[in-house]
């Protein structure tokens, strides 16, 4: 069922989502017109024309991302709190599986919209004439990045890149799941919902910034403050970027955790559709 | 087996007591009648059966099963508003109930968009509200489902649609099944009822077979509506 459900759910997004990169792409194409022609002319209009579609091109970078993540919020909402889910919370499948689907979804519009951006600034800078040339140049950049992969510290910056982007995963997913969170106990209200979800969602915030900090304060100076720097005087001081970055991870998901836990309590047992 | 259960059902919307104490039962191969004026507490009970809300106090069986995922299953549920996605098209509609219901006959729901010239390619959001209504009766409709949860079918419709939804109605469910119809419009609707369930602030004032009714009250089930949620 969860693959059912996820088929509907890219079908209902990507109808948003891909004329939006189709846009993005196509505002690149024009900025890099603008940037190799329009820009270089002596003519006042087609100079003012450059300078539109450079801008055209910051704000659609902008809106996709934005978008990514008010799509993500309002197919949550609408989908599942508003009139449609009438249809979606009476079929047969679970909270999880519901939860699940728009969490997937969700996250792979995000890594999406990361590599359309990528892409975008690609085309921007790209000279149009030597696309031959920007091919080969791929080919010596993976030539390159095979080699380096193989020395020690490229491997440990490789490693350092992937637990970045991993981490930003994680941390996205994560960030979802508050929104999620924060509508479902919102919804659980007979009425004023969506103010209750906002009050929830910065009520989550802070209190998760609390904990964070209060546990941060506690911990100080007390026999696991001590532990981790006897550890840490044992091992380098890349090993203890990576424990870092583990340990950054770890919390993410356990921060995600929580809010799934908040999210399927309030969706299966305080579902309240007006 | 009851189909569908009531014990000492209550639901309360914070002071506001929308369910006291319900205790009802609905056999299989019935069409009842869910009948009460505005507020009264059909809708409650329907969202109850469908899990969209939890019971305050008591329980809801459907098929013997607490609603969830099983009993969604197994129950056809039509919502008082149009709720199918209208962004889709009729026929990624029929994809989408396809894709989730077993029991879901899709020959007799493109025969119902065709008898009603509908084309597959047309979006809800196109169509006006009387078509929408149709289009979510029909999938609904196309279920082969132990029990059908019909909130409101005929409210907000011209006549001559009304007609086509109880005709719907009639010729498309499982005679097995059980099927329950909450409406305030009872003159419609009763020359298609086995059985009726009056229910007002919450409560059942009545629960009768429709013959019994004729039989011992003498009146239709509109006259003895009127007599009992009489202003």
């Amino acid at each position: 069922m969860l693959r059912k459900l996820l088929k509907h759910e890219f079908r209902a997004t990507g109808r948003v989502m891909l004329p939006l990169f189709l846009v993005l792409l196509g505002t690149a194409v024009g900025a890099n017109l603008s940037v190799r022609v329009l820009l270089d002319t002596p003519n006042k209009v087609l100079d003012i024309l450059g300078g539109l579609l450079i801008v055209a091109f910051v704000i659609a970078i902008f809106g996709v991302c934005v978008m990514s993540m008010v799509v993500m919020v309002q197919r949550f909402y609408k989908n599942l709190l508003q009139d449609e889910g009438y249809v979606m919370m009476t079929l047969p499948v679970s909270v999880h599986q519901h939860i699940w689907s728009k969490l997937i979804v969700s996250a792979v519009w995000f890594a999406l919209t990361l590599i359309v951006v990528g892409l975008a600034c690609l085309i921007m800078a790209a000279d149009v004439g030597v696309i031959h040339q920007i091919a080969k140049g791929f080919q010596e950049l993976f030539r390159e990045l095979y080699r380096n992969l193989t020395a020690y510290y490229a491997i440990n910056g490789t490693a350092l890149a992937v637990e970045f982007l991993v981490l930003c995963f994680v941390g996205c997913c994560a960030m979802c799941l508050q929104f999620y969170a924060s509508l479902a106990i919102g919804h659980s209200f007979s009425s004023h919902k969506m103010a209750w979800s906002v009050l929830w969602f910065f009520v989550t915030l802070f209190a998760m910034q609390f904990l964070g900090g209060s546990g941060i304060v506690l911990l100080d100076e007390t026999w696991l403050h001590h532990l981790l720097l006897g550890w840490t005087d044992n091992i380098s001081g890349m090993t203890a970027m990576h424990w870092s970055m583990l340990a950054l991870i770890a919390g993410e998901v356990l921060y995600g955790a929580i809010f799934y836990f908040l999210t399927t309590y309030f969706l299966k047992r305080r579902l309240d559709l007006e | 087996m009851a189909v569908l259960e009531c014990k000492g059902l209550s639901k309360r919307y914070g002071h506001t007591q929308a369910l006291d104490r319900v205790d009802l039962a609905v056999e299989p191969g019935r069409i009842v009648g869910l009948l009460g004026p505005n507020g009264s507490g059909k809708t409650t009970l329907i969202k109850l059966a469908n899990g969209l809300l939890t019971p305050s106090e008591g329980e809801i069986l459907v098929c013997g099963m607490k609603p969830g995922k099983e009993s969604h299953a197994l129950v056809s549920y039509l919502p008082e508003r149009t709720s199918i996605p209208l962004w889709m098209t009729a026929g990624q509609l029929l994809d989408f109930y396809q894709d989730f219901y077993k029991d879901f006959r899709r020959d007799a729901a493109e025969e119902m968009l065709q008898h009603l010239d509908i084309s597959p390619k047309q979006r809800i959001k196109q169509m006006s509200k009387g078509t929408r209504e149709k289009v979510q009766l029909i999938v609904v409709m196309s279920r082969a489902a132990k029990l059908y949860l019909l909130d409101e079918p005929i409210g907000g419709v011209d006549p001559a649609t009304r007609d086509y939804i109880l005709s719907t109605i009639i010729g498309n469910y499982d005679p097995e099944a059980a099927v329950v119809i909450s409406t305030h419009l009872i003159s419609d609707v009763e020359k298609v009822l086995d059985d009726v369930i009056f229910i007002n602030q919450g409560r059942v004032m009545l629960q009768s077979s429709v013959d019994q009714i004729r039989e011992e009250k003498g009146m239709s089930v509109d006259e003895l509506f009127r007599e009992v949620f009489k202003c």
